[in-house]
């Protein structure tokens, strides 16, 4: 094994690592004065970290094919991908959060030094070719999660949400291990390709056992149905930039994870776990879009549009093809643009006396007030919703046509006519919106930060946004074929 | 043939304790239980020869999480007949979990007759036994080929305390039983004691 | 002496078992009566430096004080509380005398005389250590009264806390032996210090650590100015208060060989266990035991010291004292001298 070049393509993990580590050093030395600069410096380092992803995007394809430390880690095509729209998630995120803890005095230094590490453990996450290394990963990443949800310990929704987030994600973490238990057990191997190789050899009923175990685990990370009760519960509880943390970077992750555990080492069994991926994400874009309807608060509102729109991703990956998984990458990368500008609008909405609005009632009449952020959220829902000049129709258009093309025309079929019903809730906002009587006073100032991160976020999601479809076309295409090569 | 009997000593004694951990009312004999069943893993470590987790399990769970299990436990008043309501209300879910992960052990098993579980590489060829002791073989796996791993474990664990400390810890000025033990020794009786010599029935004045 | 017995014509199976049992015992009795002598110093030492006579009735000089204290606490009735939870009551005094016995099985009494040489015999001391907080736990909580509670609970914290630190201390030495086997760290001390002290010690950086480790042995076997967990003046008796006749014996010789068990480890791991002071031949003849009893009792003299002439510490003191003195300065040493264990080149 050697050193320098693990230590070079995982320079990303331990990058991070290491900017944390000297952060919390300033951040126990200086205490929370030094919050502010903790933060642009993890920006900055979030950002380094994403653009040496870039770099390695090419690189790593060569005769190594970016295995670091024998195997137990690749930093691939995908992995560059998923790292880059992982680290400018948490990026873009950090940028909006300062303000939202300043107002009430509870924003602490250990922060950002969290969102850190929960990035190296994102990271990870992708990148792992080893059972070991995405659990580790998967670990590192939760348990920062935990702690980000109850960030507001004061209050009571707040420790509720990262209490449930916790227990429930334990109870995930253990079926997880479960499952890599019966896998290690079955195949003799901790190892991506050594479980390949084994399941290729022979797959027994209690492998697939394993696998359905590992499988039912992930999904609970992307909050697919039917694992998706603690979703509306913990988003609405956190506070928001943690909500949009985890409507974001995590769900891109946990899905990378999912997409290369389901394509590398069970990949030879795609038949196997085929049906229990299309059930998720038809019953994700059903329970999804009718779970929605009834909801007044529009982080649960925006939760279950989550759910939903994870149900499209997986219709990627039920194709189980080549041009499904670019099609799943396509959208999580529009996905992630979309939910982080919701959430920016959503931080701004907020009553003169500073108090956060997150209610249809405390939106009412906003194009009145606040025009251009009316717009924006129009834009972004209409986006989510998948209504064509937008670029959000561009996802839905990929997935669906890598469902077709794998002959899963009722599953595609399904998924339209479901998202036909997912519309109705992104028009309500519209209608409360544009034609109803202002009820609430709403601060009438932004911060530049935030409209700077909104506005990037609507100009991509704008039909500007469809000329990024060649260039996003060849990254994915890219990203997917990274499995390919590693077969 | 005392391998064997030991074997099935521990194992028997494993099982039978766990069984107990759920079965006990009182939620520390349930730890005591825990505690007894973590012992006899130790022992059946020691009989496949890994001495070094063995003891290491001692040392880490019964010595240290057990210990804080108890701690917690012996402080809670535990409100036993809504417990047991939760447990009825929740009994067909756990008769079906079980039933579930008693299938998943059967075909365990059922492979394990069939030789299909041999541990170790892929080629399902196990690994070969290195010439060094359980302890120094256990060191080079950890710190040569898992060392990305072991150092990011070291990271989850950080991770934890920072999180302990974010959520709990709070700044108090002025704490009560505040000590600062250079300005204790610094004193000395010069500045810490005054001679008087007060006249017969007047009071001294300070 | 599993030749012994198979020179007396039994097989290789009943010959091991015999020879282990005995072995036992030798271990157990001695240790035994050795407990009941240490406790007869102790009283003896404290009253010297408190200038008293000390036991001085039953006995020459009083030396038969502690057997009739023994004999006194046998002929007792044993009182169970009726608010007692009764098997973990029963138990407790049961664990803690079993724990301190067991630690003895890899202790090396001289190069050949050792019950169980065992790769792993520091760690299973150091497992061995860690249950006997169960003891005090177990008492405290069973016997269902206030003050043995608030004695379990301080005894758990406390017990977790040094345990850490004498980890890492553990750890300074093996690093400098290289193995975590008993005899082999005391082979390891032989002419260390400048070819002719047999101790680890003396080495600069390895004396922190031993002063370090002799107060985290005051503080894990709850001696004073540790001793907060019978604290008389605010807890009676702490965990023992509800004990009697022999329930209450079996904890107090549980305490002393544990207490003796720490002061033969001073010994083995920083002072050269069996091995005579210097590296000088003739005082080899001596048996390797009489060195390491000799210096076990030195330590034992300064266990009794330490008591007769420092107060009590208060309890937020002692876990200061545990994690923000003891943890930092031995976390540090670890790195200081695995650094400097690789630069002078020891590990080849």
């Amino acid at each position: 094994m050697d050193y320098a070049t693990s230590f070079y393509f995982t320079a990303t993990e331990i990058g991070l690592s290491l900017c944390g580590l000297a952060l919390l050093l300033v951040a126990g030395w200086q205490g929370n004065k030094s919050a502010r600069m903790v933060t642009i410096i993890s920006v900055a380092a979030l950002f380094g970290a994403a653009i040496f992803s870039i770099g390695l995007f090419d690189r790593a394809t060569g005769e190594v094919a970016g295995r670091a430390f024998g195997d137990l880690y690749r930093a691939d095509a995908f992995g560059s991908f998923a790292k880059v729209l992982i680290y400018v998630a948490a990026a873009a995120v950090l940028i909006v959060t300062p303000r939202f803890f300043e107002r009430i005095d509870a924003y602490r230094a250990e922060y950002p030094v969290l969102m850190l590490f929960n990035a190296v453990g994102m990271g990870m996450m992708v990148s792992a070719t080893d059972l070991m290394t995405l659990y580790i990963g998967l670990e590192m990443s939760s348990l920062s999660s935990y702690v980000l949800a109850s960030f507001l310990r004061n209050d009571e929704r707040s420790s509720e949400a990262g209490l449930k987030y916790f227990v429930l994600g334990a109870l995930a973490s253990g079926i997880i291990l479960y499952g890599v238990s019966l896998v290690y057990g079955f195949t003799g191997s901790t190892n991506y390709a050594g479980i390949r190789a084994a399941f290729e050899a022979s797959f027994s009923t209690g492998a697939l056992f394993g696998v359905v175990f590992v499988l039912a685990g992930l999904a609970f990370k992307i909050s697919a149905v039917p694992f998706h009760m603690w979703t509306p519960d913990v988003y609405e509880g956190a506070p928001t930039p943690v909500t949009a943390f985890f409507a974001s970077a995590p769900k891109v992750a946990a899905m990378g994870m999912l997409l290369r555990m389901a394509m590398d080492p069970f990949g030879g069994e795609a038949d196997a776990w085929r049906q229990i991926v299309i059930f998720a994400a038809l019953a994700s874009i059903v329970v999804g879009a009718l779970g929605a309807i009834g909801q007044q608060n529009l982080k649960r509102l925006l939760a279950y549009s989550s759910i939903n729109n994870v149900g499209f991703i997986m219709i990627g990956l039920a194709a189980a093809t080549p041009g499904g998984v670019a099609g799943a990458l396509t959208y999580l990368a529009i996905y992630v643009a979309m939910t982080i500008g919701s959430f920016t609008a959503l931080l701004m909405l907020r009553a003169p006396d500073g108090t956060n609005l997150e209610t249809f009632a405390d939106i009412s009449g906003l194009s009145t007030k606040r025009p251009a952020l009316a717009w924006s959220l129009l834009a972004l829902m209409f986006s989510l919703a998948g209504i064509p000049p937008l670029f959000g129709f561009w996802g839905k258009f990929v997935v669906f046509q890598a469902a077709v093309q794998a002959d899963l025309v009722a599953l595609a079929a399904i998924g339209i006519a479901a998202s036909v019903i997912g519309a109705f809730y992104y028009l309500k906002f519209i209608k409360v919106m544009f034609f109803d009587e202002p009820t609430r006073e709403v601060e009438a100032t932004s911060p530049v930060s935030h409209w700077v991160v909104l506005g990037i976020c609507v100009a991509i999601m704008s039909p500007l946004g469809y000329l990024l479809t060649v260039p996003l076309g060849e990254w994915t295409a890219q990203a997917a074929a990274s499995f390919v090569a590693a077969m | 043939m005392i391998q064997t009997l030991a074997f099935y000593l521990f194992a028997a004694l494993v099982i039978a304790s766990a069984v107990m951990v759920i079965m006990a009312r009182n939620p520390v004999h349930s730890v005591l239980w825990l505690i007894l069943a973590f012992f006899n893993a130790a022992g059946l470590m020691v009989l496949v020869g890994a001495e070094f987790i063995a003891a290491l399990l001692l040392i880490v769970y019964v010595g240290a999480v057990a210990v804080l299990f108890l701690f917690v436990v012996m402080m809670l008043d535990i409100d036993f007949a809504e417990l047991r309501a939760g447990f009825v209300k929740n009994f067909p879910l756990g008769i079906a979990i079980a039933l579930v992960l008693a299938a998943e052990l059967i075909f365990g098993i059922g492979a394990y007759q069939a030789g299909q579980l041999e541990l170790g590489v892929a080629s399902g060829v196990a690994a070969p036994a290195l010439d060094a002791s359980n302890t120094a073989s256990i060191g080079a796996v950890l710190y040569r080929d898992y060392v990305f791993l072991f150092e990011a474990a070291g990271i989850i664990l950080l991770v934890a305390m920072v999180g302990a400390i974010v959520l709990t810890h709070r700044r108090t000025e002025n704490a009560r039983g505040q000590q600062d033990i250079s300005r204790q020794v610094r004193r000395n009786p010069d500045e810490a004691t005054v001679m008087k010599q007060p006249e017969v029935g007047r009071g001294v004045d300070l | 002496m599993t030749e012994f017995f198979q020179s007396l014509g039994l097989t290789y199976e009943w010959a091991w078992g015999l020879a282990t049992i005995a072995g036992i015992l030798l271990i157990a009795l001695p240790l035994m009566l050795s407990v009941a002598m240490v406790i007869y110093v102790d009283r003896k030492v404290w009253a010297a430096i408190n200038l008293r006579r000390g036991p001085n009735v039953v006995g020459p000089f009083g030396l038969l004080q502690s057997f009739a204290d023994g004999l006194k606490v046998f002929l007792q009735e044993t009182i169970i509380p009726s608010a007692a939870n009764k098997g973990i009551f029963i138990l407790a005094p049961i664990v803690t005398f079993t724990v301190a016995l067991a630690a003895w099985a890899v202790v090396p009494f001289s190069a050949t005389a050792v019950l169980a040489d065992i790769n792993i015999g520091l760690l299973y001391i150091l497992a061995i250590s860690s249950l006997s907080v169960y003891g005090v736990v177990m008492s405290g909580w069973a016997s269902n009264s206030k003050y043995p509670f608030f004695s379990a609970m301080r005894a758990a914290a406390q017990m977790i806390s040094y345990e850490v630190s004498i980890g890492f201390i553990l750890v300074c030495v093996v690093l400098f032996a290289g193995t975590f086997n008993l005899n082999d760290i005391v082979r390891a001390q032989e002419g260390f210090g400048l070819g002719v002290i047999n101790a680890y010690g003396i080495h600069p950086l390895l004396f922190p650590m031993w002063v370090m480790f002799f107060i985290s042995c005051l503080a894990e076997t709850q001696r004073v100015p540790f001793d907060l967990t019978e604290a008389e003046s605010e807890l009676v008796a702490g965990y023992q208060t509800e004990y009697s006749s022999m329930s209450f014996a079996l904890f107090w010789l549980g305490e002393y060989a544990n207490i003796l068990l720490m002061c033969i480890l001073n010994a083995l791991l920083f002072w050269g266990g069996w091995l005579p002071p210097i590296d000088w031949a003739p005082l080899y003849y001596v048996p390797g035991i009489v060195w390491l009893l000799l210096k076990t009792f030195f330590f034992f003299f300064m266990f009794s010291w330490v008591m007769a002439t420092v107060p009590r510490y208060r309890y937020d003191q002692l876990m200061r004292l545990g994690w923000k003195v003891f943890l930092p300065i031995s976390l540090g040493f670890v790195v200081v001298i695995s650094g400097y264990l690789m630069a002078t080149g020891h590990f080849g």
